[in-house]
C-alpha cells in the first residue's frame, strides 16, 4: 500500500480479492461503524482500537471468503461483533442481567414519546456509554445496528441470529430500557 | 470607509464564533434513541493511529503459501 489507508475514498461494490486500494477504499467507507460499534460494546477507546484494527485485518486475510451473500458492511459487523464477544468473553466482563433489572424497565413509566434533551452535547458520548452498559448485551447490540441507517430490520436480524419480526418486537424493549437508564444519567 | 469594512468583518467573525459557541452549548433534542446514537457515532473520530497500524499490518503480512505441484498440474 504506498498511501494511508484513511486517506482513500470509493465506492463500495461487493468483489472477492480486493487489492490493497480497494481495500483501503473499503476502511475509508466503513471503519467510522466499526470503531463506534467496537468502543460502544467493549467501552474502552484502547481496546475498539485495537478491535477495529484486528477486524479489518482479519477482513482482510479472509476476504476471498466474501461471497457477495451479504454487503461487505454487514460481513465486517459479523466479524467485528464476533471479535468483540471473543474479547468480552476473554475478559469476564459480561453482565448478566437480574430480572430485578428487568422488572425495573418493564414497571418504569419512561416516556418513550418525549425527545430524549441533552444539555451538554459533549457529554453524550459519556451518557450513552453509561446507559448501554447498563443494558442486556442483545438490547445493546441492536440498538446500535439498527441506529445504522445502512442496515435493513432483515440484516440486523441476520447478524443477530433472528428474524426481523423478532428485531422489530426487542427493539420496542431495548429503546425503552435504553431511555430509562439515559435519564438515570443526568 | 474601508477602516469601517474590516471592523465589520472581525465584528462578523466574532458574532459567528459567539453563535457557534452558544450552538454548542444549546440544549439538543433527539426524537428517538436512534437518532442520538448516529448523532454520537459521527461525532466520534476514528483515530488515525488505526489506518497506519493497519497499512503496516497488511505489509508485513507473510506472503500466501505456493500451490503445491499437483494443484498447479491438475488445475484445482
Amino acid at each position: 500500500m504506498s498511501e494511508p489507508l484513511a486517506e482513500r475514498e470509493g465506492p463500495d461494490a461487493p468483489q472477492a480479492g480486493l487489492a490493497p486500494s480497494a481495500f483501503a477504499d473499503l476502511y475509508t467507507r466503513h471503519s467510522r461503524a466499526i470503531y463506534y460499534l467496537c468502543l460502544r460494546l467493549l467501552n474502552d477507546p484502547g481496546k475498539a482500537e485495537d478491535a477495529t484494527h484486528d477486524v479489518f485485518l482479519k477482513a482482510f486475510c479472509k476476504q476471498n471468503q466474501f461471497r457477495g451473500e451479504s454487503s461487505w458492511r454487514t460481513w465486517l459487523y459479523r466479524i467485528a461483533i464476533n471479535h468483540c464477544r471473543n474479547l468480552l468473553a476473554a475478559w469476564h466482563e459480561r453482565h448478566m442481567l437480574s430480572n430485578a433489572d428487568e422488572a425495573l424497565w418493564e414497571n418504569t413509566a419512561a416516556r418513550t414519546d418525549s425527545p430524549l434533551r441533552v444539555v451538554e452535547i459533549r457529554e453524550l458520548g459519556e451518557r450513552i456509554q453509561q446507559a448501554l452498559a447498563g443494558l442486556p448485551g442483545e438490547y445493546r447490540l441492536l440498538l446500535l445496528l439498527v441506529a445504522d441507517e445502512e442496515l435493513s430490520y432483515e440484516q440486523v436480524g441476520a447478524l443477530t441470529g433472528q428474524s426481523a419480526d423478532a428485531v422489530r418486537g426487542k427493539l420496542h424493549r431495548a429503546r425503552k430500557a435504553f431511555i430509562v437508564r439515559f435519564r438515570q444519567t443526568e | 470607509m474601508k477602516r469601517q469594512t474590516k471592523l465589520t468583518a472581525q465584528e462578523q467573525e466574532q458574532l459567528d464564533a459567539r453563535q457557534q459557541q452558544a450552538a454548542a452549548a444549546a440544549p439538543r433534542e433527539f426524537a428517538s434513541v436512534e437518532e442520538m446514537l448516529r448523532h454520537d457515532a459521527q461525532c466520534t473520530p476514528v483515530p488515525p493511529a488505526i489506518a497506519r497500524r493497519l497499512e503496516k499490518s497488511v505489509r508485513d503480512l507473510p506472503p500466501p503459501p505456493a500451490r503445491a505441484w499437483w494443484r498447479r498440474f491438475f488445475g484445482s
